[in-house]
């Protein structure tokens, strides 16, 4: 029932999107400009026609005619290109808190309705469109967005959006594009280790072709044979496993790349792999298993990387200097691949990247691409999107000077057709120093619920030393360093005689100090407040 | 950039400072500790294509091997530690009592530096297992610590695929620490351990007893019906797998009692039990563990640390030894991995086991128990090269392992090791303060 409603959603936003777009936006003819959209040739003085929404015609200047209802841009010295497609994000979702793991009676009453995650999620339903996050993303020269769900192993499935307003109605390219996968671990129930996710998966894919084995069997010959009992979850697998529609896997390391292409293997699923910020250290196994990639420009390293257990100093090293090369070395190898900002929050920290993946070796021209092109390609859009092509949509940004250019400026962008003008960034302030020094009452929000605890700081320079103090124990603060406004520390705790690494990263707002706590296969959140100091 | 390269050296240690050999080494002048063979007290070991080609005095190697020379050291077959959890992300499965559908092999992470802790106890072979939370556990594996290799070149294929059992107060406690309103698991007692096992192990055979009949049915053709497959369950495939003689039980348990329990089961069901973890009351039941042809793998020391090891001894491994059990001394732990010489050597002072005796509890016993006695365990001609070499000798108190070598590669060479650190420490000087909890 809900695919079916899902499928009427789909081609009634389709019809809807292209009787409204007829009357979307004026016409715009942009004269002048040098245009950039491989894989074709660059047209150093060019002219593109924008009207209805589209590219009407695209060419060299003078052998296109303005049309009379045109406005004309004029963009002596500036360059277009195709607005940027980002194939992995979690815009316009709520983080949504955590549920704690008391027992119903004992929960506040009115608890928010929250959707059960699985396979039958669709992400569009949780939309929540922001104006600043689309300014941020028009402002790097993002047009185009696919939206993941972020919670469970089956996390719902994914939507392509065009970044046009606010109307989520109007935004929608195509929905829903994928089903998502995660290598996490439920809560509180099966599966809470990695080893458990890996068999979870195994058997709903096993009992998915089961299901619909029965049931075409049935079908077919309902004589002598019992009917197969309706289940929903298997209902909506059953076009991923059976039929092939594609399946989207997160993968945090280079073992999750590995675990992914053995399960599509032993499927036969059509998988794309997401994440892969460590790809490179597997790109013999990318090569042989012929898989799309969205690479994310996230170079945190994952935690259970080498680069991640050997100090702060080491990670930091490792995310500044190693993992921005990631791109460039899978380049070198000869894959092809989009990039993504999966688990980047912010859009300037997103461009900042891609300037870091060019400096590390990347070809601009490929970032391009990984950015255009390619997620169009593999998402299989490119006959209407990706490129600065007549009749396809009017995604472009006019850019003075290089696109990934530090320097490069946007300054309007076209979506759909439509025009948003970009302010000018203001001149970035020194980064102001903070001190942490203090007392901090700290709130994590961990797999076992909410914990109390406090936390002692001392500063000297950029170092950070101190404990932190709870009901389970005290821990030394190791590693600790403040960076502008990034707090970063490590603690290790023994726990049911395990030591477990929690690597601490936070931001620091004068009183308040919010981040993520890492700890071996998840993550928590936290958040610390000032002890005021009693004189 | 070229100060960072150093700093990254030390990371990959290997990478930089080792010439791989190619598998091709030889090792002069060394005191030879065979285990099996007694002791060459000056002699060579020449190594080709990672396999023990020739032992003995004056070895002249073919051109191109590179050749250690060990004077002055001993070397010993490499260490293997029958039950261990490192290389993994991840050790229990706790959201479900009976979990013989996971694997370890899924959740490999080759990154561990543990692995090099091990290496640098001169550790060459672990079996990693699956926690002991619950009845039945997952499947585990055995994996050659070649640090700096990926998870799949470390898998030791040879090995006897294993699942884990669990008896007594893990199982029992794993979920001691409830929430208000949650409900304790099943099973509380020991009685209820045995009990789920046995109920699971009914399942498998009703579980096999479909498939064939299914089998049976699609290979006589005369039904004129529709015939469609059993589900595939792989919890019971695991079990299935263990009856059908494919996996081999290892068994964690602690007291006597539930011990003879567990092997009554075996022969009620017709598995087969490799080995028992820790088991401390061993000594109680060692005609019945030699009757039965099953290894122990214990710790040295911990006797008496809880209250199902209250009846532990310190002479146990040893008076096992002597009355014919296969015993093997494990760490289940990624520190006291890197020192189980030590406990070797303790074996001799609590219950006089002979040297030779006491190097089989790391070397050649886990390696029969694990199924890789054949290809590991004792210096022989054609054996792999998994060797470790020590400045003293092994047993010695005063003793360190200098190099590991797995197939004729060095995994381990500890000057090598000291220089990049010290060099690393120069680019990237320790923080002020050095951590830990306290």
């Amino acid at each position: 029932m809900k695919i079916k409603k899902a499928c009427f959603l789909i081609i009634f936003l389709l019809v809807f999107f292209i009787v409204t777009l007829a009357s979307t936006g004026p016409t715009y003819a942009i004269v002048n400009c040098r245009i950039i959209s491989p894989p074709l040739p660059i047209i150093e003085k060019g002219i593109i026609i924008i009207r209805d929404g589209l590219i009407e015609a695209v060419g060299v200047q003078g052998k296109i005619q303005i049309p009379d209802d045109a406005e004309v841009i004029e963009a002596e010295g500036l360059t277009a290109y195709p607005g940027l497609i980002n194939a992995h994000t979690n815009l316009f979702l709520e983080a949504v808190p955590e549920p704690t793991q008391q027992p119903a009676a004992s929960q506040a009453q009115a608890q928010p309705e929250r959707r059960p995650v699985g396979p039958n999620l669709l992400v569009i339903d949780q939309l929540k469109p922001r104006k600043t996050d689309l300014d941020s993303f028009h402002k790097i020269g993002v047009t185009t967005v696919l939206v993941a769900p972020q919670r469970g192993i089956f996390a719902g499935q994914s939507v392509l959006l065009n970044l046009n307003g606010e109307k989520i109605e109007e935004m929608v390219i195509k929905n829903p594009v994928a089903l998502h996968v995660q290598f996490i671990t439920e809560r509180g129930g099966y599966p809470n280790s990695l080893m458990g996710t890996m068999a979870y998966l195994r058997q709903s894919f096993l009992d998915t072709a089961h299901y619909v084995e029965h049931l075409i069997m049935w079908k077919k010959t309902p004589r002598f044979l019992s009917r197969p009992i309706y289940n929903a979850f298997f209902e909506t697998l059953g076009p991923f496993v059976v039929e092939k529609k594609p399946i989207i896997f997160t993968c945090n390391n280079q073992e999750d790349l590995k675990r992914a292409i053995r399960l599509t293997q032993e499927f036969k699923l059509q998988a794309i792999l997401s994440g892969a910020n460590e790809a490179w250290r597997v790109s013999e196994e990318l090569k042989a298993a012929r898989l799309p990639l969205f690479v994310s420009l996230n170079f945190r390293p994952p935690s259970t990387s080498l680069y991640a257990n050997q100090g702060e100093a080491a990670r930091r090293r490792a995310e500044q200097e190693i993992y921005p090369a990631n791109p460039a070395e899978l380049h070198k190898s000869g894959l092809t691949f989009a990039l993504t900002s999966l688990g980047i929050n912010d859009a300037s920290t997103f461009q900042k990247n891609i300037q870091l993946a060019i400096k590390a070796g990347l070809p601009p021209e490929i970032a391009l691409k990984a950015l255009t092109v390619y997620p169009a390609q593999i998402l299989g859009l490119d006959s209407f999107l990706g490129t600065i092509e007549a009749g396809k949509i009017a995604n472009i940004v006019l850019c003075r000077g290089e696109l990934f250019d530090p320097k490069g400026q946007v300054e309007k962008v076209w979506v759909d057709g439509r025009l948003f003008k970009i302010e000018k960034t203001p001149e970035a302030k020194a980064p102001t120093a903070f001190s942490v020094a203090g007392s901090w009452k700290v709130t994590v929000t961990s797999p076992l619920g909410e914990m109390e605890m406090t936390m002692e700081l001392e500063q000297e320079g950029s170092l950070v030393r101190g404990t932190l103090i709870s009901s389970y124990g005290r821990w030394e603060i190791r590693d600790g360093l403040l960076s502008g406004q990034e707090l970063s520390f490590n603690i290790s705790l023994t726990m049911m005689g395990q030591q477990i690494e929690a690597s601490f990263q936070g931001r620091v707002d004068k009183e308040i100090i919010e981040g993520t706590i890492q700890i071996p296969g998840g993550t928590a959140n936290f958040q610390a407040t000032r002890i005021p100091r009693a004189d | 950039m070229k100060r960072f390269t150093f700093f990254i050296s030390f990371l990959f240690i290997f990478c930089t400072s080792i010439l791989w050999s190619g598998g091709n080494l030889l090792l002069k002048n060394g005191t030879i500790l065979t285990v099996t063979k007694g002791v060459i007290a000056r002699g060579d070991i020449l190594i080709i294509d990672g396999l023990i080609k020739q032992i003995g005095e004056n070895i002249t190697p073919p051109s191109g091997v590179r050749i250690i020379d060990i004077t002055g050291k001993y070397v010993i077959p490499g260490i293997i530690d029958s039950h261990t959890h490192i290389a993994l992300d991840g050790t229990n499965e706790t959201g479900k009592v009976i979990t013989s559908e996971v694997r370890m092999r899924d959740v490999l992470n080759a990154d561990d530096t543990s692995i090099f802790t091990a290496l640098s106890g001169g550790v060459t072979t672990v079996h990693t297992l699956h926690g002991s939370a619950n009845p039945i556990g997952g499947q585990n594996i055995t994996l050659k610590l070649k640090w700096g290799k990926k998870a799949e070149e470390m898998i030791f294929h040879e090995a006897w695929p294993t699942l884990k059992f669990a008896l007594g107060e893990n199982v029992t406690q794993a979920n001691r620490q409830l929430s208000p309103g949650e409900e304790r698991r099943y099973p509380a007692s020991r009685m209820g351990v045995v009990a789920i096992i046995r109920r699971e192990l009914e399942r498998a055979k009703n579980y096999m007893a479909q498939w064939d009949r299914y089998n049976e049915l699609k290979r006589m053709k005369i039904l004129n019906r529709p015939l469609l497959a059993p589900r595939k369950d792989l919890q019971l495939e695991a079990l299935a797998d263990l009856l059908r003689g494919k996996l081999v039980a290892r068994c964690h348990s602690y007291r006597a009692d539930e011990t003879i329990e567990f092997i009554e089961l075996s022969h009620e069901f017709g598995f087969r039990i490799a080995c028992f973890e820790h088991i401390p009351e061993a000594y109680k039941i060692t005609k019945e563990l030699v009757a039965e042809r099953i290894g122990i793998s214990v710790f040295m020391d911990s006797w008496a640390y809880k209250m199902e090891a209250a009846e532990g001894i310190a002479t146990m491994p040893a008076y096992c030894t002597q009355q014919g059990v296969l015993v093997s001394l494990n760490s289940d732990s990624n520190e006291r991995i890197r020192r189980l010489f030590n406990d070797a050597a303790k074996a001799i002072k609590y219950g006089g086991l002979s040297e030779d005796e006491a190097l089989k509890l790391i070397t050649l016993n886990p390696a029969i128990q694990l199924g890789v006695d054949k290809w590991v365990g004792s210096i022989e001609v054609g054996k792999h090269a998994d060797l470790a070499v020590f400045n003293e000798h092994p047993l010695s108190a005063y003793t360190r392992c200098d190099l590991t070598i797995i197939e004729g590669e060095v995994y381990f060479d500890r000057e090598a090791y000291l220089k990049e650190r010290e060099a690393a420490q120069k680019v990237n000087p320790k923080p002020k303060t050095t951590g830990g909890n306290q």
